[in-house]
């Protein structure tokens, strides 16, 4: 467990929005989401999940709808809506300026 | 319908709330059970499972408050609630909160009333269009300081300026004067002014007209316009006032307007002026002394310009200082008079805006308000001092229910905000209160008969202040014990041991709280102090003249419509019925009352060095008798007889106060002085009478009047006015017979005053009277709150240490030991309080000695106060303060000594 990092504080948001950019999922289906496809290596905290969730519906990036869970289950599932996508793009090209950045850094020094 | 909308709006968002509360839940619940399952599946058994999934979730309640609070919807949310959570306690310690309330009540009240005062002296707006174009001028003095006023031939030759001048007005202070109304005479402030008036100001009159230039010509009918204030008071705001008569001075004048509402004339400092008036009635109607036959208008004037388009007041200052120049190659005679208000060649223009009241008051004005203001300020702050000692005092009874709710994950700031807005809910009801306490106050100031309207309205600034006070006071009390009430042990308050056997800090929040409070008590308690021993000079003076028995009637017959010489009958015909009455020793005619003095500048003819001119004296116009009916001495000379006729040379019976001061000796019989404004008027001094207390009461021992002579009416047309009469028995049973003789003799006539000697002395009290009773109220207020304070933080010191005093009982220490073990600490906090209070009195009491030793603070009126520090009062206070103090202490430190042992061990 302790090769897993917790998910960085500010990240969060573009990892929810690349996720739900393929398809509707609710919150727990994000969270495995992003934890499997980062091959384990990304943990979600789970309190700070939701809080996120609500704060980008009320942003108006994501948007929610209720609907039938795996185990057929009321499920509040969130997409994306057409600012979010544009979000998305902005989100994308941030991180990788600032990764870029952090690696040349890295390198150099 | 507006009510209905609003109130299906609010029940929808109730209803949106609890469903999107309910889709929180079940959102959060679904990802749980999905985390459960997953373990599950992975093979973790199941109870093991559901705390797993639980630990690495987080507290749901956070995480729920986390997310409202994302979506905005947090803060009204929390509001709402906590201001549900914030009544339900309050109700439910309602002793509490009603105590609490009315102490705030108070002081948020006193303040609210207070500053509705201050409000309508200086900030509300005057009603007039365009002010920035407006410019007041003034005519300088020696020392080119612009004086309070300017002459009528100046107000001319400026008026002149229309090259500057789109339009000039002139007006005069408002003088107080009496008119007949409905059979009833009023007393009423009058402006005399120019036909230009109002539009220069920019104003039209709700009704009616102003006056124009016609009727502004001397000898014209008289015609008044009526302020709006009045006409809505006075008038009932009845529309066909236009053309009715009333009798101003007993002289018949039309009303043919009235003015627009919210102008209350030109100083607008809250006083309405209720009659607007041509300056050319000034020689008909003001008693200002004017030379006989003269029908200039020798009257102080307040003159205001607007300025044409494009003129500048740098145009207009050049043009002044020219015109200044000019005057006094004109008129050199004008400007040669010398004393504290001769006139300067200067003349200033500054804009109207920049002007509250005049260039030289506004600042001592300021001071006043600011001093009376920090006054009730103090009476606010005791009472925040004192809640927060109440809420510090509850807030370690509450400890533990805070303790559990910090347990629960409740934050610390979440306990503050709660407990703040518990606060908040206080003093906001407290500023309810306070307005209803403050609008009661001014109206029961409305009911008191005063000679003047004052419009003392709760307007929206006022409104504002009180809110914002209320809501400064809420925070201010609130916050420090808030604060301090989550700062806890959390386990052993839990455990019920938080409680330390002995608190052995001297410099706690709760001391400080109750010094602050004493000492602030005994700083207005010292303030009283002041003024009651104004009222006692006042009462301890020397009256100089007879009271008991004495009783004065003043009617005016010019009411009735009558000509002189039949009125002069009526007055003659008046005085012998009432020699008559059964009992009565002695009557006299006088103008006026035997208090009323009219401040006049003389000319001493032959004073040692050269002719002194334009030095103050205060004059009286009295008759045969008069002398013999008050019974004031005669020291040298005679008083005035059947001798002094009209024609005869004029004479004067003169106090010896003034003889010291102007002839520089009492034996002044045969010297003669004039009025400074007619030339013609020499009169000679006939006699020297003993100093009485005229015009110390009127005015007061603060600002004493200048010294007063008294002329006889006898020898100038004016008629009398008033009866005096003495009686060897009852002075109201006399004043009764007076005015039924008044009423045999002519129904129509008016009683304009009706009193008794000792009712006239007690009335003129009134003002220091009044403010000794409010600064009395306050400092009582202050020092009961402040008592308060201390039971409550004794009580509860008490209650905390019943184990140890237990402990010590059942060891032996006797109950008087536990008591004066309680005793010394809370005397040792009153005494730093009142000794901090004392200092601070004095300190406060030299500043307003030095402040008003300034020479330039005494215009007008305007308090120059010199309070006189007595040592003795101020010991007394200490006294009183530290008695009562003890005697708040002592009652909960009484009870801990009479507790039984076992009881006291027991408790907790």
């Amino acid at each position: 467990m302790s090769d897993q990092t917790d998910v960085l504080q500010g990240t969060l948001d573009l990892l929810i929005l690349r996720t739900i950019a393929l398809e509707p999922m609710h919150g727990w289906a994000i969270a495995q989401r992003i934890q499997q496809i980062s091959d384990d290596l990304l943990r979600v905290q789970q309190g700070s999940l939701y809080p996120a969730l609500h704060r980008l519906e009320h942003q108006g990036w994501i948007a929610a709808e209720w609907g039938a869970s795996e185990n057929n289950r009321r499920a509040r599932f969130y997409s994306l809506t057409r600012a979010g996508r544009k979000q998305v793009e902005a989100e994308v090209a941030k991180w990788e300026r600032l990764s870029a950045g952090v690696n040349l850094v890295l390198r150099r020094t | 319908m507006r009510l209905w909308n609003a109130l299906r709006c609010r029940i929808r968002s109730l209803m949106f709330r609890d469903r999107r509360e309910s889709e929180l839940r079940e959102e959060l619940q679904l990802h749980l059970e999905r985390e459960i399952e997953r373990l599950q599946a992975a093979g973790v058994p199941s109870e093991q499972a559901r705390l797993q999934a639980r630990r690495s979730f987080g507290g749901i309640e956070a995480i729920k408050e986390e997310c409202r609070e994302a979506r905005g919807t947090m803060t009204w949310d929390t509001v709402v609630r906590d201001t549900r959570q914030g009544l339900r306690r309050l109700v439910r310690d309602w002793r509490f909160t009603v105590a609490a309330v009315l102490i705030l009540g108070l002081g948020i009240g006193a303040n609210t009333a207070m500053f509705s005062v201050v409000n309508a002296v200086l900030f509300r707006q005057p009603t007039v269009a365009d002010p920035g174009r407006l410019v007041n001028i003034y005519q300088n003095d020696r020392a080119n300081r612009p004086l309070i006023v300017t002459s009528y031939a100046a107000y001319q030759e400026i008026a002149g300026h229309t090259d500057l001048f789109a339009g000039t007005l002139a007006a005069t202070i408002p003088n107080p004067t009496r008119y007949l109304h409905e059979g009833v005479i009023r007393t009423a402030l009058a402006e005399y002014g120019t036909a230009t008036y109002l539009t220069v100001l920019g104003l039209r009159p709700l009704l009616g007209r102003w006056f124009d230039q016609t009727e502004e010509r001397p000898g014209a009918p008289l015609v008044a316009v009526l302020g709006h204030h009045t006409w809505v008071r006075a008038f009932h705001a009845d529309p066909s006032v236009i053309g009715r008569v009333i009798y101003v001075e007993g002289i018949p004048v039309t009303i043919i307007g009235v003015g627009p509402a919210g102008h209350h004339g030109i100083v607008d400092v809250g006083l309405a002026t209720d009659l607007f008036l041509p300056v050319t009635a000034i020689p008909k109607l003001v008693a200002f002394p004017a030379p006989r036959g003269d029908s200039t208008i020798h009257a102080p004037l307040f003159v205001r310009a607007r300025l044409r388009e494009g003129v500048t007041l740098l145009q207009v200052r050049a043009a002044m200082d020219l015109l200044g120049r000019r005057l006094v190659a004109e008129h050199p005679d004008e400007y040669r008079t010398s004393g504290e208000f001769a006139l300067g060649p200067g003349i200033t223009a500054v804009p109207t805006t920049d002007v509250r009241i005049h260039p030289q008051a506004d600042r001592p004005i300021m001071g006043l308000a600011s001093l009376v203001l920090v006054i009730v300020g103090l009476v606010l702050a005791i009472a925040c001092s004192n809640l927060a000692t109440l809420l510090l005092v509850r807030g370690a009874t509450r400890a533990k229910e805070v303790s559990v709710r910090l347990a629960m994950g409740a934050t610390r700031r979440e306990i503050v905000r709660h407990l703040l807005m518990e606060s908040m809910l206080l003093s906001l009801a407290g500023g309810a209160v306070g307005c209803l306490f403050a609008w009661w106050g001014i109206t029961m100031l409305r009911g008191v008969q005063l000679p003047v309207n004052v419009d003392l309205s709760i307007d929206l600034r006022v409104l504002a202040f009180t809110i914002a006070l209320a809501l400064v006071t809420g925070i201010a009390f609130g916050l420090a014990p808030a604060l301090k009430a989550t700062r806890i042990d959390l386990l052993p308050t839990l455990r019920d041991e938080a409680t330390p056997v002995v608190d052995h800090r001297r410099l706690t929040l709760k001391n400080a709280l109750i010094v602050v409070q004493v000492a602030v008590s005994v700083l207005l308690l010292g303030g009283t102090s002041v003024f009651l021993q104004q009222v006692a000079a006042t009462r301890a003076l020397r009256v100089g003249f007879a009271v008991s028995g004495v009783a004065m009637l003043e009617t005016d017959v010019r009411f009735g419509g009558r000509s002189a010489t039949a009125s002069k009958n009526i007055y003659d015909e008046l005085l012998r019925r009432i020699t008559v009455i059964p009992g009565v020793q002695s009557a006299a005619l006088l103008r006026g009352l035997p208090m009323a003095a009219n401040g006049v500048a003389i000319v001493v003819d032959g004073a040692p060095g050269a002719t002194r001119s334009n030095i103050e004296a205060t004059m009286l116009p009295a008759g045969p008798g008069f002398f013999e009916t008050l019974r004031i001495p005669l020291l040298d000379g005679r008083v005035f007889d059947a001798r002094d006729r009209p024609g005869t040379p004029r004479v004067a019976v003169i106090t010896e106060r003034m003889a010291r001061e102007y002839f520089g000796s009492v034996n002044a019989v045969g010297r003669r002085f004039r009025l400074e404004n007619d030339p013609d008027s020499w009169t000679d001094v006939i006699g020297v009478v003993r100093d009485t207390g005229t015009g110390s009461f009127d005015d007061d021992v603060i600002d004493p009047i200048a010294p007063p002579f008294y002329i006889s009416y006898t020898q100038s047309d004016a008629l009398p006015t008033t009866v005096i009469a003495r009686t060897s028995g009852d002075a109201g049973t006399l004043l009764a017979a007076m005015q039924r003789e008044l009423r045999a003799l002519d129904v129509t006539l008016p009683v304009i005053t009706a009193r008794t000697m000792a009712q006239a002395l007690e009335n003129s009290q009134v003002a220091p009277k009044a403010v000794a009773t409010v600064l009395a109220v306050l400092g009582g207020l202050g020092l009961v709150l402040a008592s308060i304070g201390l039971y409550a933080v004794v009580a509860f010191a008490v209650a905390r240490r019943s184990r140890e005093i237990g402990i010590r009982m059942a060891l032996g220490a006797r109950s008087q030991q536990v008591v004066a073990g309680i005793a010394r600490g809370v005397a040792g906090l009153i005494a730093v309080g009142t000794t901090i209070g004392l200092m601070l009195s004095v300190l406060v009491m030299l500043a307003l000695r030095a402040s008003s030793g300034a020479g330039d603070v005494g215009i007008g009126n305007i308090a120059v106060y010199r309070p006189h520090i007595d040592p003795m009062a101020l010991l007394a206070i200490a006294a009183v303060t530290g008695v009562v103090g003890v005697a708040a202490a002592f009652v909960p430190a009484r009870r801990a000594a009479r507790m039984h042992p076992l009881v006291a061990l027991r408790h907790e």
